[in-house]
């Protein structure tokens, strides 16, 4: 049995990497990991001088997300998420299997992402790349490692069998901030998820169809998001929610975990120019704020949504005419 | 002036709806090709323009060209004749290898293909560096390459003025139907007004923007636009900025002249510049 702290979110901190770099100009973006069509020389220079005078191409301030759109599917747990024109799909899907032997009391969550060629032309459809790696690293430890979904909740016989969920992150059109785009849509869809139920009846599990009683929620301990932070100009200007071209002629990047309590569940500076110490703590609190404003988002969207399928459930039962 | 005329590819263009000017050869824009039909009798096959692309027919009959404003489409596929803006990848002994759009195969623009360029007078272009130039041939068949060209080669002169290096500025995307009306609105003279082919954009900008020392576009078919406005001080930056931003917005939400006139007056004064 696990002790009863190990539920609050581990706090996980990495170290920075001092890579060796290849290229010696700072101005020179590190970030090589897609193979994107390279910046031309212009467009760099551009938005690193617009940046000085802090104005940025699409005109927003430096704290300030682009307009996020969240809707559902006819299912549960079915957000398709539009960030600008990042466009994301998550589906949260549930079956029961055994759980695993060290672990007979915890059932299974996993996420996947796969970076295919219907999101941008850069990437190759059964390639793994570097970008995809990356991002899947940040969306495990700020969700699954902070134990966001509580997996005890997903046993149903202990070491027999237990929920296993799965999130699978499909990325339809690509404009930047993968990560945190990802990430709200995975825990969007992790809250909206509605799970079969099921009881443990003389040692048989019985799980019941979503006609027979009413599917359960997901236990959701906290709801952590990341928000990465672009650094430009030797540090001097940091950004939020970076566009394809800005992420291209940023000079290095800030992941920061966070949830609504301000417990700081992940915090990455993998490669890069370095970011003053101080940065990282006055650049939490704009994170708690970004993610708090998300958060709330996110709930009234559900919210409003998950009151909709409830008209429409009783609806449909008090209908006086019913199919013969 | 007739009716407005969608083509679907494969058809014909009527005759009636080619410009009437008999002095000048007519010159095809792209989508559309001349074919030869063979007929009944020998030695008299008739000629037909046939679309290849779905649009509207447009003539202009000042310059006699006839061609297809396709839908706007995002994948570009170079045409004789195309101006656009290619991003050089890497250079070779004969060539410059560019980019016109990106994941595709490179195309090529000559050393020499410049404005008075000789040996030893040849721009210097380096990897990311930007250039308008005009398509030459994009050859047949599968794996053609596109060749590029930033000079007339029958008079050595960058014709239509402005082709070579672009330097600074700032570059923004648009779909390629955007890009298109854009060249179009840009080239036409100012007798016809305003609004031309739904845009208003661009004049409303000039005329705003005149007391800042105007500024300077280039539009690539390929669905880039360049814009400079290194005339006007301080506020160059966010000068550009708007302008992209006003163009974006147009495309992307496909605004009405009117609109787009409150959109210009809305983003410069949000960008603090009227």
């Amino acid at each position: 049995m696990r002790p009863a702290t190990a539920k609050w979110p581990k706090m996980v901190q990495k170290k920075t990497f001092d890579r060796p770099r290849r290229d010696s100009s700072p101005r020179c973006a590190i970030r090589k990991m897609s193979k994107e069509a390279p910046l031309s020389v212009a467009e760099r220079e551009f938005i690193l001088e617009a940046l000085r005078e802090n104005v940025r191409l699409d005109g927003r301030g430096a704290d300030q997300f682009r307009s996020l759109n969240l809707s559902f599917g006819d299912e549960y747990g079915h957000v398709k998420l539009q960030l600008g024109k990042t466009s994301i799909v998550v589906r949260i899907s549930s079956e029961v299997t055994k759980p695993r032997d060290d672990r007979p009391f915890d059932g299974l969550f996993n996420i996947n992402l796969e970076l295919s060629a219907m999101g941008s032309p850069a990437w190759e459809n059964g390639r793994s790349n570097e970008l995809e790696a990356y991002v899947t690293h940040v969306l495990d430890s700020v969700i699954r490692r902070s134990n966001a979904l509580d997996t005890e909740s997903l046993c149903i016989l202990k070491g027999v069998s237990c929920w296993s969920i799965r999130a699978d992150v499909h990325i339809l059109d690509y404009d930047g901030n993968l990560t945190d785009a990802a990430c709200i849509a995975i825990m969007t869809g992790l809250q909206h998820f509605r799970r079969p139920d099921a009881v443990v009846r003389d040692g048989q599990v019985i799980v019941y169809g979503v006609e027979e009683r009413v599917p359960v929620a997901l236990n959701i301990t906290h709801k952590p998001l990341s928000i990465t932070f672009n650094a430009f100009n030797e540090g001097h200007n940091i950004i939020v929610d970076a566009t394809r071209k800005e992420e291209q002629s940023s000079e290095g990047e800030l992941v920061i975990g966070i949830n609504n309590g301000g417990d700081v569940c992940f915090l990455s500076k993998f490669s890069g120019a370095p970011v003053d110490a101080m940065e990282v703590v006055t650049r939490s609190n704009v994170a708690l704020e970004k993610v708090k404003e998300i958060n709330a988002q996110v709930e009234r969207v559900m919210q409003a949504d998950l009151a909709k399928r409830a008209k429409k459930g009783m609806a449909e039962e008090s209908r006086a005419e019913n199919d013969r | 002036m007739s009716a407005p005329l969608i083509l679907l590819p494969g058809d014909e263009v009527p005759s009636d709806h080619l410009p009437s000017n008999n002095s000048n050869p007519l010159k095809l824009g792209p989508g559309l090709r001349l074919l030869s039909q063979p007929s009944s009798k020998p030695d008299a096959t008739s000629h037909v323009l046939t679309a290849t692309q779905a649009g509207l027919v447009t003539t202009d009959a000042k310059r006699n060209t006839v061609s297809i404003l396709s839908f706007p489409n995002r994948r570009y596929i170079p045409t004789v004749n195309d101006l656009v803006i290619a991003q050089i990848h890497h250079s070779s002994i004969d060539y410059f290898h560019c980019m016109v759009t990106p994941h595709t195969a490179h195309a090529l623009l000559g050393q020499l293909s410049f404005e008075g360029a000789t040996k030893k007078t040849r721009p210097m272009l380096k990897q990311g560096e930007l250039v308008y130039a005009r398509v030459l041939s994009v050859g047949v068949g599968a794996g053609a390459e596109v060749e590029l060209t930033c000079v007339n080669p029958a008079t050595g002169k960058s014709e239509p003025g402005g082709l070579g290096p672009l330097v600074g500025g700032m570059v923004f995307e648009v779909s390629t139907g955007m890009a298109a009306r854009l060249i179009r609105a840009s080239s036409s003279s100012a007798e016809q007004g305003d609004v031309i082919d739904g845009l208003a954009v661009l004049s409303e900008l000039g005329k705003k923007l005149e007391s800042l020392g105007g500024f300077e576009i280039a539009v690539g078919r390929n669905g880039k636009v360049w814009v400079d406005c290194s005339n006007a001080g301080d506020s160059a930056i966010k000068a550009t900025i708007a302008i992209g931003r006003c163009l974006q917005t147009t495309d992307d939400k496909r605004l009405n002249p009117v609109d787009q006139k409150k959109l210009v007056t809305r983003i410069l004064r949000e960008m603090k510049l009227a």
